[in-house]
């Protein structure tokens, strides 16, 4: 028994891989078709496993502080800084040993502790100073003298953009930790919440399934060719049983060149992979290696299910001796069920979702069961729709005639290889619904006016004569057009008690000119001299309201309990005036004490910073660089940044951009499998094709036969996939506690498989021309 | 009215009142029929007539709506599938017009086809295979696909595979309606020389009378009714 299994089996292997050059174009299509997915599937099964490397990476570089270390031999004197550099941030760490540097320890990554104007780069920022703009951004590292890349262990991936900056300035007291110790053994994730939980979860179902229905139609390349082989074996006495299995044969020799051809392709991805940078996000080659429980379902389940379908696909071909017999048309597809598994799916939603609202424990399981089964329900609508649509078309010209015939005759192929675009397409409306209405929410308004101020700059520690130097210097940055400054200054008012911890409330105090004033605060009039008090009514345990002849010390520390040196004490004018809040540029709303120079000697206050607002010429890309460029990195006081209406998050945008990018490669595989079918069904038609051209057809009329045959399913496909995929997003905001506020997501989706139906069907016309040909009536 | 058959007590092969209906269209309305070992019968008729749907239901390929089909005493309508599967294996062989040939596998391997399906192991079976083809002059093809050979050749090595296990019935439909003239009368010597050294019974289905002349007996099938033209002969 077992023996003629086997010989049925190999029988089939022998199928697949022998035939000549029909024979193995057919395997290889379906082996290319199943590898493509394969190498999808493993890259998906990798992304754990190239999380979870970065991760480590990422907490084996962190230092452990210990609370009041003494410097030794081997410690260091750490602190972060990070910069800005043509939007990518540049992150990095100063360091500076406490001992002998050789002795000292180091991150990972790096030999040894940079000297002071040393610096370790990663190999993405050694690229970045060594082109052509490298200078500019050298100067911010003091163009310290790079002295090696960091190496793999020290980074979190190929892209990332990280230093170690040698110094002798920190000091562990003030500015810097002191550390004997770098990293942690794991790291620590915050959970996702919930609303982007479910977008990761449906992203998956959509971005997976597809494939799975690409797989599927891969292993059915050339099932017409195959099923007429096995009526030629039928007729020499092989049973209905053996037949079942040397097309199972033919189909696990297809899924094994496919996992073959899968583990191929998915090698040479991950050989480039270091190249590419998804939303911030590189990896290591070395770090994509499916996760071992994952490439083993993927393993056993692809050649499984190779066989599986194509079983299912024989039970409705009747393979006799005398030929294959397809199930005629007489019992139509059924509705009822596939609308079960659609609304199973629904109410599973319905069932599983207000768990996202509750903040319970989200059933991650059964809301992607639910999207799952809505997925797949509304693409199991599409066989259904197409047979009846179809059925129901008559008349029209020769082109149409053709083609709705065709697809009278076989609808299903047409519907199986539409159904990829379906999944594709319901689940990427249904996310764009979602995203667009949670982007929305969380999408935050800074308060920030562009219009009046392009940047913001500000430098801690600083007196009056620096500032007015910055200033100046921010002025005369290439391409700054506006500069205002103004220093800012807590001042302890005499009145102010310590609460209980002996910490005295300051009240904010501003020192700008005029012309500064006007962007801070609506006054009726201002001269040097003046002084402004603006009241904060929603503050409640801040200091008390300023009044005139109050006192305030300007050497104070506002901690009561520590030493205080001699008071200096500037005492507010009689004429102090009432002021009106307006939103500064930054979006900071105007409170407090608001003093011109004229009314205060700046040159005594204790501690000040300085804040300032400026306006670049766009047409000059590279001005923020050079006001960033006025500080070394190693002068963290100095910090800038541009001003924007709204904040979007980072998180938001990399699953966008993941959306798009995977919808697209779902849309370009689908888009191969439909030519490969396309292209199939024109060979396997090749002598009905040349009768018509005998009969004096238009190539045209054959042309446009092919555009309708692959535009009424997908057409079909999209209304379905649409409609299926507004009603799961209108589910999934449910869920969220959300409401719909982006109806035209599917738009672009929908036109993208338009213009897949253009593309395929240009992509048929050179095998159609060639089918065309009169040596297709030849029957010897 | 029904048709005469010369098959005796002995015969292999005997069908009783035949009838098959396709949709609306009768095409055996009460057929007889019946062929004795090594003995080679032509079925002759006009196109439509119901002389291929007749050898499907000899061959056990089609079932008939009415009458029955027995093949040494068996009725072939109450086997199985894979009993009926089990016959065209081991005592049925075919040849058709064209297409019959799997186009995988190269032309001795579809010679050899029939034994593997039997169990033979790959060497005997090809080796077997050359004897066939061999004296069917097709031998210097034999490493070739069919898809690379002449029809005529193809049209040997068809018959080659259906000699190849020893069938004790040879069901031919049409087997040089594809040929020109000179290869169609080669076939046809190659084909009842063989079948006459094996003892097989030979189903010839042609409308040509120059095929049906290498027959022993013909019987012509009109409106889905077999008539036996010896019996007729007889009769008159």
């Amino acid at each position: 028994m077992i023996k003629v299994w086997i010989r049925d089996l190999l029988m089939g292997v022998r199928f697949a891989v022998t035939g000549g050059r029909p024979g193995w174009t057919r395997t290889l299509l379906t082996g290319t078709g199943v590898g493509l997915g394969v190498a999808v599937l493993l890259l998906a099964a990798s992304v754990p496993s190239a999380i979870h490397a970065g991760d480590v990476r990422d907490a084996a570089r962190q230092y452990q502080y210990t609370e009041d270390a003494r410097p030794t031999d081997t410690s260091v004197v750490v602190g972060h800084v990070f910069t800005e550099y043509r939007g990518k941030v540049v992150g990095g760490m100063l360091l500076q040993p406490d001992g002998d540097p050789e002795k000292t320890v180091t991150p990972p990554g790096i030999n040894r502790v940079p000297g002071k104007g040393e610096i370790y780069v990663s190999p993405k920022l050694k690229r970045m100073l060594d082109g052509g703009d490298g200078e500019l951004l050298a100067e911010r590292f003091g163009n310290a003298k790079v002295i090696g890349t960091i190496g793999p262990d020290g980074l979190s991936g190929p892209a990332d953009v990280r230093f170690y900056l040698g110094t002798d300035t920190l000091t562990a007291e003030e500015d810097g930790t002191r550390t004997e110790l770098f990293g942690f053994a794991t790291a620590d994730n915050d959970p996702l919440p919930p609303s982007l939980l479910v977008l990761v979860i449906v992203m998956v179902v959509v971005l997976l399934l597809p494939i799975a229905v690409f797989i599927a139609t891969a292993v059915r390349f050339g099932s017409e060719g195959r099923d007429r082989r096995l009526a030629a074996l039928r007729l020499v006495g092989a049973d209905s049983a053996m037949t079942h299995r040397m097309a199972a044969g033919e189909a696990v020799t297809g899924a094994t060149f496919g996992l073959l051809f899968g583990g191929l392709f998915f090698t040479a991805g991950r050989l480039l992979v270091e190249r590419f940078e998804v939303f911030g996000y590189s990896v290591y080659s070395a770090d994509v290696v499916p996760t071992g429980w994952l490439a083993a379902l993927i393993l056993l389940l692809v050649p499984a299910s190779a066989v599986m379908v194509t079983l299912l696909a024989m039970r409705k071909v009747a393979i006799s001796p005398l030929g294959v017999a397809r199930e005629g048309t007489d019992r139509g597809r059924r509705l009822w069920w596939r609308l079960v598994v659609l609304i199973v799916g629904a109410v599973s939603l319905g069932f599983f979702g207000p768990s996202m609202r509750g903040g319970d424990q989200v059933n991650e399981w059964g809301i992607a069961g639910g999207v799952l089964l809505t997925l797949v329900g509304v693409t199991l609508l599409l066989p259904w729709a197409v047979e009846r649509v179809v059925g129901r078309m008559r008349g029209g010209p020769l082109s149409w005639q053709l083609a709705t015939r065709r697809l009278q005759l076989n609808s299903g192929l047409a519907a199986r290889a539409v159904s990829g675009v379906t999944v594709a397409v319901a689940g990427a409306v249904a996310l764009q619904m979602l995203y667009s209405s949670v982007e929305l929410r969380d999408r935050q308004e800074t308060g920030q006016d562009p219009s009046r101020a392009t940047m913001a700059a500000s430098h801690y520690d600083i007196d009056a004569p620096e500032a007015l130097d910055w200033i100046e210097r921010i002025r005369e940055v290439k391409g700054v057009t506006e500069a205002n400054g103004f220093l800012v200054a807590d001042l302890v008012n005499e009145r102010t008690k310590p609460d209980d911890d002996g910490w005295r409330h300051a009240h904010r105090v501003k020192i700008a000119d005029c012309d500064t004033l006007r962007l801070l605060v609506r006054t009726d009039g201002c001269r040097d001299g003046d002084v402004f008090f603006v009241p904060d009514p929603e503050e409640e345990e801040g200091p008390s309201p300023v009044r005139p002849g109050d006192r305030f010390d300007l050497r104070a520390d506002q901690n009561a309990e520590a030493k205080q040196p001699t008071p200096l004490w500037w005492t507010v004018p009689k004429d102090m005036r009432a002021a009106s809040a307006i939103a500064n540029p930054m979006g900071e709303l105007s409170r407090g004490l608001y003093v011109t120079p004229g009314a205060i000697d700046v040159k005594e206050i204790r501690h000040t910073w300085l804040e300032a607002m400026l306006t670049t010429d766009p047409a000059n890309r590279d001005t923020v660089e050079h006001v960033r460029n006025l500080a070394p990195v190693t002068d963290r006081g100095f910090q800038t940044y541009e001003l924007s209406m709204t904040t979007n998050s980072d998180e938001f945008n990399g699953i966008r951009n993941a959306l798009m990018i995977g919808a697209v490669v779902i849309l370009l595989l689908i888009g191969a499998s439909m030519i490969v079918s396309t292209i199939e069904q024109l060979r396997e038609r090749k002598r009905q094709l040349s009768v018509l051209v005998a009969f004096g057809t238009k190539r045209s009329t054959l042309g446009m036969s092919v555009l309708w045959q692959t535009a009424i399913p997908v057409v079909l496909g999209l209304v379905i996939a649409t409609g299926g995929g507004i009603g799961l997003g209108v589910l999934l905001l449910r869920m969220v506690d959300e409401s719909a506020t982006d109806w035209l997501a599917f738009v672009p989706l929908v036109g993208a498989g338009l213009l897949m139906i253009a593309l395929v069907t240009l992509a048929s016309l050179p095998s159609l021309w060639r089918m065309m040909r009169p040596d297709g009536l030849r029957t010897e | 009215m029904t048709s005469s058959t010369t098959g005796g007590a002995g015969a292999l092969l005997t069908a009783t009142a035949l009838r098959k209906t396709y949709g609306s269209t009768s095409a055996l309305d009460g057929a007889h029929f019946s062929i004795n070992p090594g003995e080679i019968v032509a079925v002759m008729g006009p196109s439509g007539s119901g002389k291929s749907t007749l050898l499907h239901c000899l061959a056990g390929i089609v079932t008939p709506d009415e009458g029955t089909v027995h093949y040494r005493g068996h009725e072939l309508s109450a086997m199985s599938d894979a009993e009926r599967s089990a016959l065209r294996r081991g005592d049925f062989g075919f040849v058709f017009q064209f297409g019959q040939l799997v186009p995988e596998l190269t032309c001795v391997e579809n010679v050899a086809l029939p034994l593997r399906l039997t169990g033979v192991d790959r060497r005997s079976a090809e080796a077997k295979a050359v004897e066939w083809m061999e004296r069917l002059e097709v031998d210097t093809v034999r490493h070739k696909r069919p898809g690379q050979v002449s029809g005529g050749q193809g049209q040997r090595v068809a018959i080659a595979r259906a000699l190849v296990a020893s069938p004790r019935v040879l069901f031919a439909d049409e087997p040089t309606g594809a040929l020109d003239s000179l290869n169609g009368e080669r076939v046809m010597e190659l084909l009842t020389e063989a079948a006459r050294e094996t003892r097989a019974a030979v189903v010839l289905v042609t409308h040509e009378s120059r095929v049906a002349a290498y027959s022993d007996r013909e019987v012509v099938v009109r409106d889905g009714k077999a008539r036996d033209l010896a019996g007729m002969a007889g009769a008159a």
